[in-house]
């Protein structure tokens, strides 16, 4: 039981070394994770009253009609949001109801 | 054998939306999962992948099947990787049904159609799985001696590469030399080696091997056999006493390297066979091995030539429609892949030697796709070769000219040019005649190979299997598989030898159990069997004594039977069956798919 | 403990491409014992990252999946991936030249023993980058396994980006995540080595005719055989600047290639089969799209090509004989295309929806200063017989094949993977012969 406890002091020390050591690329992640949960909550609150297509979701939440759909297609990867009817040149998206984590979660 | 207690794995393939996009493979699962005798139905992205194989093994290392059925695309990718993981589970690799839901389904039906004919064809291929036995593979001796038909290049360095690995080598050529057509050809494309110096380097190294026995001048009469044991029976031509010889080689394997011929243009095909002053690559590059001109121009029976029209693309890439076809029907539609090269390789010499003879070349698409190749045709551009294109519609006439300097006329419409109509007096026109395949139709239908419809021999898949034929122990390297240059026939010749070498090196052979199998209770020596059978030697009617009194029963040489079941659909008493395909499986299947339970 | 490390071969193969296995492969099936060392964290290379193959069509995964399952699963084959290599030299001097390597295995922050490839730390993982196995065109985590049929099935965790949160320490059911790895180094000593270091295309970016990289919805070609591919960023083709199906798609032929000032000199060969390949392919599924092949001499040499680009063209793909100068940013998303007509007309300018770049071949490696091998002026390694066997180099024992000998398409790759294996095997009876 000692020895456990020993053992999990010395990887909180070491836990804590190595987080002092990458202290500048944690930052960076967590700024980086910070905005990206921001963003795919917006298009994801969005997606909640009806489903649309990239160019309307961009406009809505004013993000680069890029960028949406970068967050769109990993989102659908793991399993957020589905792909629906085409409306012109452009498929709508919307949510994964009820949002089945990540079952059968592609590469 | 119990029929009851087999407990199929069902494993259904995505083939990462190859098959799913038209088949709801979820469904599949719900449907197959209610099936009599399935124990496990699962799903997975490819099934192929390291996570799909490692589902069967677990479930079979667990005990919770004891028969395979995998539902994915063809068998002829993936049975040997299917196989092969039962195999790593400790279970016999025979225990396994394939059912093809992506060829036979996903991409010819759309929809719950699709979704129904691949429950259909599990349901049928669970049937099947549970009356599987384990079976154990053929094994046949081998002799360790492979034969090479040609003594081209390609044969040459195939004979090599296998004698060097200590297998013995017999190497037929039906002409009197070795060297096929290297001997025709003077410098190289791209980096100008003399043709007759890569010879005398192979020709050195094989007359001098112990391993290696060649036999020239001689002709094949019979192929017989299987993989380990074929014999080619060959006679040679006769001698100065008028005699012929016959030998018997008894062999392992055999590789075609049968090569090429140059295309001959038609009588009057751009002007061949009606003006001296139009000639084929093949007598250009003999013109230039000769090397007889002196001075500054090039000379051809004793004329000085000022002004050569060179036109690509003769005899390949035609097209139906457009060009004529052979009095066979046959049109190359093919590229012959070492024109472009050697036609620029020819240029650069003639205008690095002779600055008075001008050179136009008249092409389609100029291919100088290889190592080295590009440098020739930027050299030949720089050397002030002229350029011109036509299209495949619209080819360069050929006609009388009007001087006597310049005997023809060649005229084009120029696509580099607004398409504007040409005229180029020429007094030598050279066709860049491509590469046809040798006939070998008589040895091809001898061993069963198969030929495409461009006739060279045909590989059994460009990529997982491009040296080998359907026909175990049958290979093939060089041009009498597809226009290739010398470094590229000496690269196929390499990877034939590895395979020869590979399965000759054990000594012995595995062969699929799929055979003919009689039950020696019920045979009663009606002999039909022998009769219904295909293939001489694999069945016969032996005597055998039983308790004191003599019976006549059938006798199947497993190495020898196709298994094609002729002799099962004949036999009056049932006492002989297909291992693997007995008749009672058929009938499951066939009860299983009209069975209409399995469908939606 | 760590430099004494050893291994012992009969042949390093470096480089788990197309090429890699097939020569592995064929030497393990001979019986030779194969270490082959990789770079990335999976085998396959470029093969397993295309959709569908030229010129009969199979799917990618299809026919290389089989082939890395092979691999991985042979008993005289051992494969290193997510490996770097120091050195590769002859080992000591005089008679016994055998190989010797110096090889770094890269931390992936999982115990490859424990983890059991369930992916449970990369769904819960917060921080997404850019999936480079989608060209960018998605994103993947922190820590990620990098694609469904990899083979090993191991997540690799990126450093640069992981925040230490400790989720997926937490959320993995083996205990498998190491946060404290460190680079192994290890050395291998074999008899012979084939090189199969493939190739990398030339880098849009560095292209200034072309945007540098900067114009929207201009992709190179392996972008484009992702949003092809059947488990691609998009699950089909859409642009990337904002998720438009395109209605005229061009193909840009010999980008950086033929011509130096543009990247090489050399053609790279199998620029022109991918293309005609990509537009079937695109025409397949977007059938009201205009498709425009910009070339200058269309290349298809191989068995069954020609009639391969006859098919493209009766199937009403556009080939248009021109010379693309340059790209600039269009209306609405669109790149226009600048071109010179070869037939002498001019200059025309013409706008596509999406524009697809088929940049030029180099090496995917450079032996300098880690191996002496000798490289020719195109860079590529040298062959000193190119007509007898191409795949022999200027070192003894150490042999060539696939794209690391020069651009070229997956059946050139696999003959010539096999006769490496031969002149390897050769070369070892050979030294067997002697001693
Ligand atoms: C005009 C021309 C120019 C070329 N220029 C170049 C060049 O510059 N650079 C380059 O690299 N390549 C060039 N090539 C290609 C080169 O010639 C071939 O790659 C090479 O010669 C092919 O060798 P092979 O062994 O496959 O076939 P071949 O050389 O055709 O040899 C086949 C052999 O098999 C024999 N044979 C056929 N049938 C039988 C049978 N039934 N029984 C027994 N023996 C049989 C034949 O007699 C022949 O000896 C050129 C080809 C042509 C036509
Ligand atoms: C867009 C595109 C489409 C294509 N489509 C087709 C097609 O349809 N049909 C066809 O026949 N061909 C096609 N090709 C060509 C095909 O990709 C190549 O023929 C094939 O990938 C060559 O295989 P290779 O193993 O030689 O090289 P690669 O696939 O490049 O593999 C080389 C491997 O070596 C590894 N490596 C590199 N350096 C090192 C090092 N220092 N240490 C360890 N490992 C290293 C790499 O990571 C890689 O895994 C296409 C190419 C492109 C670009
Ligand atoms: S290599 Fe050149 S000349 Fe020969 S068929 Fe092909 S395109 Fe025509
Ligand atoms: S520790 Fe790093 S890799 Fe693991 S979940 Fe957190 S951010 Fe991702
Ligand atoms: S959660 Fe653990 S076992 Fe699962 S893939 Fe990640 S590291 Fe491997
Ligand atoms: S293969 Fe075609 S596109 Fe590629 S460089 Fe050669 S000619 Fe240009």
């Amino acid at each position: 039981m000692k020895t456990i406890n020993k053992d999990k002091e010395a990887k909180k020390t070491a836990m804590k070394e190595l987080r002092g050591l990458r202290k500048n690329l944690i930052a960076a992640a967590s700024s980086t994770m910070k905005i990206q949960k921001k963003d795919m909550a917006a298009i994801k609150t969005f997606l909640k009253g009806e489903a649309a297509t990239i160019p309307e979701i961009s406009a809505r939440i004013d993000m680069p009609t890029d960028k949406t759909l970068w967050y769109m297609a990993t989102l659908k990867k793991y399993g957020q949001i589905i792909e629906g009817e085409k409306e012109g040149a452009f498929f709508k998206y919307s949510l994964n109801e009820p949002e089945k984590t990540q079952e059968k979660a592609e590469a | 054998m119990s029929e009851k207690n087999q407990n199929v794995g069902v494993y259904i393939c995505y083939c990462g939306g190859n098959i799913s996009d038209h088949v709801d493979v979820e469904e599949v699962r719900n449907r197959v999962e209610k099936m009599p005798g399935v124990a496990v139905a699962r799903t997975e992205m490819f099934m192929c992948s390291d996570p799909g194989q490692e589902m069967i093994i677990e479930d079979l290392k667990s005990g919770k099947i004891d028969r395979v059925v995998v539902a994915s695309c063809a068998p002829s990718l993936h049975e040997t990787t299917f196989r092969d993981a039962i195999k790593r589970a400790g279970s016999n690799p025979f225990i396994y049904e394939h059912a093809n839901i992506r060829e036979q389904v996903s991409w010819v039906h759309h929809g719950d159609t699709a979704t129904d004919k691949a429950s259909v064809l599990i349901a049928s291929a669970t049937a099947k799985a549970k009356l599987l036995k384990p079976l154990e593979p053929i094994r046949v001796e081998a002799k360790k001696h492979t034969t090479i038909i040609g003594g081209g290049v390609a044969g040459i360095k195939t004979a090599l590469d296998i004698a060097q690995k200590g297998i013995e080598v017999t190497l037929i050529e039906k002409s009197p030399v070795l060297g096929g057509q290297l001997n025709n050809l003077d410098r190289l494309a791209p980096f100008g080696e003399k043709a007759s110096d890569i010879l005398q380097e192979l020709l050195d190294q094989i007359l001098n091997h112990k391993g290696i026995t060649i036999h020239t001048d001689c002709k094949i009469e019979d192929v017989t056999g299987y993989v380990g044991n074929f014999s080619l029976d060959i006679v040679t031509k006769p001698d100065n006493n008028n005699i012929n010889k016959k030998i018997t080689i008894d062999t392992g394997a055999i590789v075609m390297a049968t090569g090429s011929v140059s295309y001959i243009p038609f009588d009057g095909e751009y002007g061949f066979g009606r003006h001296k002053e139009v000639i084929t690559l093949k007598d250009l590059i003999h013109i230039l091995k000769e090397n007889k001109s002196s001075g500054t121009a090039l000379e051809v029976n004793g004329k000085r030539i000022k002004n050569m029209v060179m036109i690509h693309c003769v005899g390949s890439r035609q097209i139906p429609g457009i060009h004529h076809p052979k009095e066979n029907g046959q049109l190359n539609e093919y590229c012959s892949r070492t024109c472009c090269a050697a036609m620029l390789n020819a240029s650069n010499q003639i205008r690095a030697n002779f600055p008075e003879t001008g050179i136009y070349e008249m092409y389609r698409d100029i291919r100088t796709y290889g190592r080295g190749q590009e440098e020739l045709y930027n050299q030949a551009s720089k050397n002030k070769v002229v350029f011109m294109r036509y299209d495949a519609d619209a080819q360069p006439e050929i006609t009388l000219g009007s001087s006597s300097d310049y005997p023809l006329l060649v005229k084009i419409k120029d696509s580099l040019t607004f398409n504007e109509q040409m005229e180029v007096p020429a007094d030598l026109v050279v066709l860049a005649t491509g590469i046809e395949p040798d006939d070998v139709s008589d040895l091809a239908s001898m061993m069963k190979l198969p030929i495409g419809t461009d006739k060279f021999l045909l590989e059994v898949h460009p990529k997982l299997r491009p040296v080998e034929f359907p026909i175990t122990g049958v290979f093939l390297a060089g041009t009498c598989q597809a226009p290739m240059d010398v470094g590229e026939a000496c690269n196929a010749a390499g990877a034939a030898a590895v395979k020869a070498s590979a399965l000759l090196s054990k000594g012995y052979i595995e062969l699929d159990p799929f055979v003919a199998q009689v039950d020696m209770d019920k045979c009663q020596g009606h002999g039909a069997c022998v009769e219904a059978c295909l293939k001489e030697g694999a069945l016969e009617l032996t005597e055998v004594n039983i308790e004191g009194k003599i019976h006549k029963k059938a006798r199947v040489t497993a190495a020898m039977c196709l298994g094609c079941g002729a002799c099962a659909a004949v036999c009056p008493e049932k006492a002989i069956d297909i291992n693997g395909w007995a008749l009672k499986q058929y009938e499951d299947m066939v009860d299983a798919i009209v069975s209409d339970g399995f469908a939606a | 403990m760590v430099s004494t490390h050893i291994k012992n071969f009969d042949t390093l193969v470096v480089g788990g491409g197309i090429a890699g296995l097939q020569t592995a492969l064929d030497l393990g099936d001979q019986g030779y014992r194969v270490a082959v060392v990789e770079k990335d964290a999976s085998i396959g290379g470029k093969m397993i990252r295309l959709s569908k193959v030229f010129p009969t069509l199979d799917c990618a995964s299809c026919i290389t999946t089989p082939k890395m399952s092979a691999v991985a699963h042979h008993e005289n084959i051992t494969l290193f991936t997510y490996c770097e290599l120091n050195s590769l030299d002859h080992d000591g001097s005089g008679e016994s030249q055998g190989i010797k390597a110096l090889i770094t295995q890269n931390p992936r922050y999982v115990d490859p023993v424990k983890c059991i490839g369930c992916r449970q730390c990369e769904y819960v993982c917060p921080v997404h980058i850019p999936d480079m196995e989608q060209g960018g065109l998605s994103a993947t985590k922190a820590i990620s396994i990098p694609f469904s049929n990899a083979i090993p099935q191991l997540p690799i965790m990126d450093i640069e980006n992981c925040m230490l949160c400790g989720q997926c320490e937490k959320a993995c059911p083996t205990n498998a995540i190491d946060y404290f790895q460190k680079p192994e180094e290890f050395t291998i000593t074999a008899k012979t080595a084939v090189i199969t270091t493939g190739f990398d295309l030339l880098a849009v970016k560095d292209n200034v005719q072309y945007g540098n990289g900067r114009i929207p919805n201009v992709i190179d070609s392996l972008q484009m055989e992702r949003l092809l591919a059947p488990h691609g960023p998009y699950n089909r083709v859409l642009r990337p600047s904002d998720g438009m199906e395109p209605d005229s798609i061009a193909y840009v032929q010999c980008a950086g290639s033929r011509d130096k000032s543009m990247g090489v000199s050399y053609c790279s060969r199998v620029c022109c089969m991918y293309a005609i390949k990509q537009a079937m392919l695109l025409s397949g599924s977007l059938p009201l799209a205009d498709i425009i092949i910009y070339y200058m001499d269309i290349r298809a040499f191989g068995k069954g090509y020609e009639q391969f680009y006859q098919n493209a063209k009766a199937m009403g793909i556009e080939f248009v004989k021109a010379k693309v100068a340059r790209i600039d940013k269009g209306e609405n998303g669109s790149a226009q295309v600048r071109y010179e007509l070869q037939d002498g007309s001019g200059i025309a300018t013409t706008d596509h929806d999406l524009v697809v770049l088929s940049m030029g071949m180099v090496p995917g490696w450079n032996p300098e200063p880690i191996c002496p091998v000798s490289k020719d002026s195109d860079q590529f390694i040298t062959s000193i017989k190119p007509k007898i066997s191409p795949v022999l180099t200027n070192m003894d024992g150490l042999f060539v094949a696939g794209a690391a000998a020069g651009p070229k398409d997956i059946v050139d790759t696999i003959t010539e993977s096999g006769s490496a294996a031969m002149e390897a095997a050769k070369f070892m009876s050979k030294s067997l012969m002697e001693n």
